[in-house]
């Protein structure tokens, strides 16, 4: 979990101006620097109506929406013919996979079922083993344009990276109308656009990994995006041994390696997507962020921070 | 008269360029860093990222002062004709986030022969004159166009130009379109102070209205393309004071349209820019032009860029060919003094081919300094014409072109 340090709103015009709201089960945030408060209003309710797009469209708990019609034909021997956006969005998440050589799967999801966060019991074998077939990209028929899960039960789940994804298409449709001084903050994901209206970094903080409530680090950031994955935001602790919400796909397992990962890159589609494979890599990670260029600060096992600066 | 430098248009400016600003990474020709294939496939998706007409929407962060020296010589066989030396200073400045006011001055020494009939050697007197030019505009940006209005002189001791333009840029809301729309309109006035072959002076003038419109295209991260339409429209004196043969319509249409891709590599960071331009005017020109420019980046901040451009055109419908015997003045046949029909020698209304082929080197060093160099050769010949042979018994002709540059951001 992410959260912005508080900063005192600037008392004079141009006004620099928080939008609260709750959207995708999170606290969510636009803040708009720098304009008229009637226009940052307007562009406001623009990026709510834009987070709310993304959520109706991709959310699994609404029958409506693309994905829960994709879940539902499955195992039905038919391929359904995507909108454009999806197709995106699928191809990105094929790239993910392929990438990942199936660690960054988002058929995933449906492994949660046999795992009760709330209670402090993890999943039988047996559990885990009827939902595990269920599991693979790799089986998932995807053409391009057209999408057909081959099993009956088999789901797909945006999760992995649609906050993320929402927080960039506000940015940019934001920017796109002159704001030059803000961030868009989804449950933690945040993008930046552009420094705050005094041409200083907005402090970003990173949540500590163990004491909740406290920051970890503070990072200054003028632009692009900042995502962090933690083993600590759903988790439940077994005979002294902490299992997080993040699964491998391949065991139905959670991870256990890092504590949290944040990421800084331009857009925080790819900051969530590259911290959240960070964690399902385990001890790898740090040589795969340093490779994508992207700046890093990472939690170990001992609660050690790592960190790689963003190439430059 | 104005050196006339044989670059025929169809220049591919650097500004236009796919991917420049969307991240540090894409940005050709700096040291910038490079991200992973996964950071890429997530810029690439629609809407996550501006695309990269979008710096384009507000004043320039920056401003930048530059020097330029240019030096122009061409030559057929065995003579040296015009040689042009041009310092230039050129200054952009941001005045707050809307506006912005740049400007450049250039001075040309011109030295050498005046043109030839043809390609015979009589009567190539020497020649020295300067010109001084300068213009200046002024943009304003707001958040989804930008409106501009400009200025421009160009004065030498037989030649006079006055100009003013406007222009207005419309950017969709996704940034990926951008609309341009120009107007510019031109007052010269022509001399021919010392008296030419017929030994009059003259005091005409020639008005020119012209009409840009065009469409910038981002077709992807790495993809842009652009399409421009120009219309221009001219009255007055159009021949050469300096050749007593020479009259050509009181009249010029000129319609252009000119096609651009640049596509940007992300393994090698490199850029390839291609044009395409369709020329056609009133005097019946018909012109192509083909340019394609590799901007390659090598280490430590310098990029080459090799380029190549091919340009032919068929003869204006006056143009009158040289004579076999090159002794003989070029009098057209049935020339009746006080009368003259249209008629012109000058090469470079004949049908011909030309490439143009250079380097340029560009080197960024500290965060602000930019130092350039280029060196361009042209050569034209008449039988290097596309699909046809070119006017006959005109000596090949070419020029060399070298630029060194250096600027600064502030």
């Amino acid at each position: 979990m992410v959260v912005v340090t508080p900063v005192t709103t600037a008392t004079t015009v141009p006004p620099d101006l928080g939008f609260q709201f709750r959207a995708m089960a999170s606290p969510c945030e636009v803040r708009i620097a720098g304009l008229p408060s009637t226009q940052a209003q307007a562009l406001a309710q623009q990026a709510i109506q834009e987070v709310q797009r993304i959520e109706a469209k991709y959310s699994r708990y609404r029958a409506d929406s693309v994905v829960s019609r994709l879940n539902a034909a499955a195992g039905q021997g038919q391929a359904l013919t995507v909108d454009e956006e999806t197709a995106h969005l699928l191809g990105f998440a094929d790239q993910l996979f392929q990438f990942s050589e199936g660690l960054f799967d988002i058929t995933s999801g449906i492994l949660r079922r046999a795992w009760n966060f709330q209670s402090h019991q993890p999943p039988t074998a047996d559990q885990l083993a009827a939902l595990l077939p269920l599991v693979g990209w790799g089986r998932v028929r995807w053409s391009g344009t057209r999408l057909e899960l081959p099993q009956a039960g088999m789901e797909l789940d945006f999760g992995g990276f649609g906050k993320e994804y929402a927080a960039d298409r506000v940015a940019t449709l934001l920017q796109a109308q002159g704001v030059r001084h803000g961030l868009v903050n989804l449950g933690g994901d945040i993008r930046v656009m552009g420094p705050r209206l005094d041409g200083s970094a907005w402090q970003l903080g990173v949540q500590h990994p163990r004491h909740t409530g406290q920051i970890l680090a503070n990072l200054p950031l003028s632009d692009g995006a900042l995502a962090t994955s933690g083993d600590y935001e759903r988790y439940l602790v077994h005979e002294g041994v902490r299992h997080c919400h993040i699964l491998n796909p391949r065991t139905g397992w959670p991870v256990r390696h890092w504590q949290s990962v944040s990421v800084t890159a331009p857009a925080c589609l790819a900051a969530g997507a590259l911290s959240t494979l960070a964690m399902l890599q385990g001890p790898g990670a740090l040589a795969f962020l340093k490779a994508q260029g992207v700046g890093c600060l990472l939690v170990d096992p001992y609660g050690r921070c790592h960190t790689v600066t963003a190439a430059a | 008269m104005s050196p006339h430098h044989p670059v025929q248009s169809g220049d591919l400016d650097s500004s236009f360029d796919p991917a420049a600003s969307v991240c540090p990474a894409a940005a050709s020709g700096s040291a910038g860093p490079v991200f992973g294939g996964l950071v890429m496939a997530a810029l690439a998706l629609p809407g996550v990222m501006l695309a990269s007409p979008a710096q384009a929407q507000t004043a320039p962060e920056y401003g930048t002062i530059g020097f330029k020296y240019l030096h122009y010589q061409d030559e057929q066989p065995g003579l040296k004709r015009i040689e042009v030396s041009s310092p230039s200073v050129y200054v952009l400045a941001p005045l707050g986030k809307q506006w912005s006011i740049e400007g450049s001055a250039v001075l040309d020494d011109v030295s050498g022969a005046s043109p030839r009939w043809h390609s015979t050697v009589s009567g190539a007197s020497r020649s020295e004159s300067y010109r001084k030019a300068g213009d200046v505009k002024v943009t304003h940006y707001t958040g989804s166009a930008a409106y501009s209005l400009g200025a421009a002189f160009s004065d030498e001791n037989d030649y006079r130009s006055r100009a003013l333009s406007a222009g207005a840029s419309f950017f969709s809301a996704d940034r990926n379109t951008t609309y341009n729309v120009g107007l510019g309109l031109a007052r010269d006035r022509i001399d021919g102070t010392d008296g030419g072959f017929l030994g009059t002076s003259l005091n005409r003038k020639k008005n020119t209205h012209e009409l840009l419109l065009g469409v910038t295209q981002a077709l992807s991260r790495v993809d842009m393309t652009q399409f421009n339409v120009t219309y221009s429209n001219g009255k007055g004196f159009y021949s050469d004071p300096y050749k007593a043969f020479d009259e050509r319509p009181g009249r010029r249409e000129q319609v252009a349209l000119l096609g651009r891709w640049n596509h940007h590599f992300e393994g090698d960071g490199s850029t390839l820019r291609s044009s395409y331009r369709l020329y056609h005017d009133s005097f019946k020109i018909n012109a192509h032009t083909l340019g394609l420019e590799w901007a390659k980046p090598v280490a430590g901040g310098l990029t080459l860029s090799p380029l190549l451009r091919y340009y032919s055109q068929s003869a204006a419908y006056f143009y009158g060919d040289a004579l076999a015997n090159p002794a003989t003045l070029p009098v057209p046949a049935g020339y009746v003094l006080g009368s003259p029909p249209l008629y012109s020698t000058d090469h470079r209304l004949s049908a011909f081919g030309a490439l143009t082929y250079g380097l340029k080197a560009e080197y960024k060093f500290g965060a602000d300094w930019k130092l350039d160099a280029k060196v361009e050769k042209y050569e034209q010949r008449s039988n290097w014409r596309m699909g046809g042979s070119g006017s006959p018994g005109l000596a090949d002709f070419s020029a060399t072109m070298v630029q060194l540059g250096v600027s600064r951001r502030f």
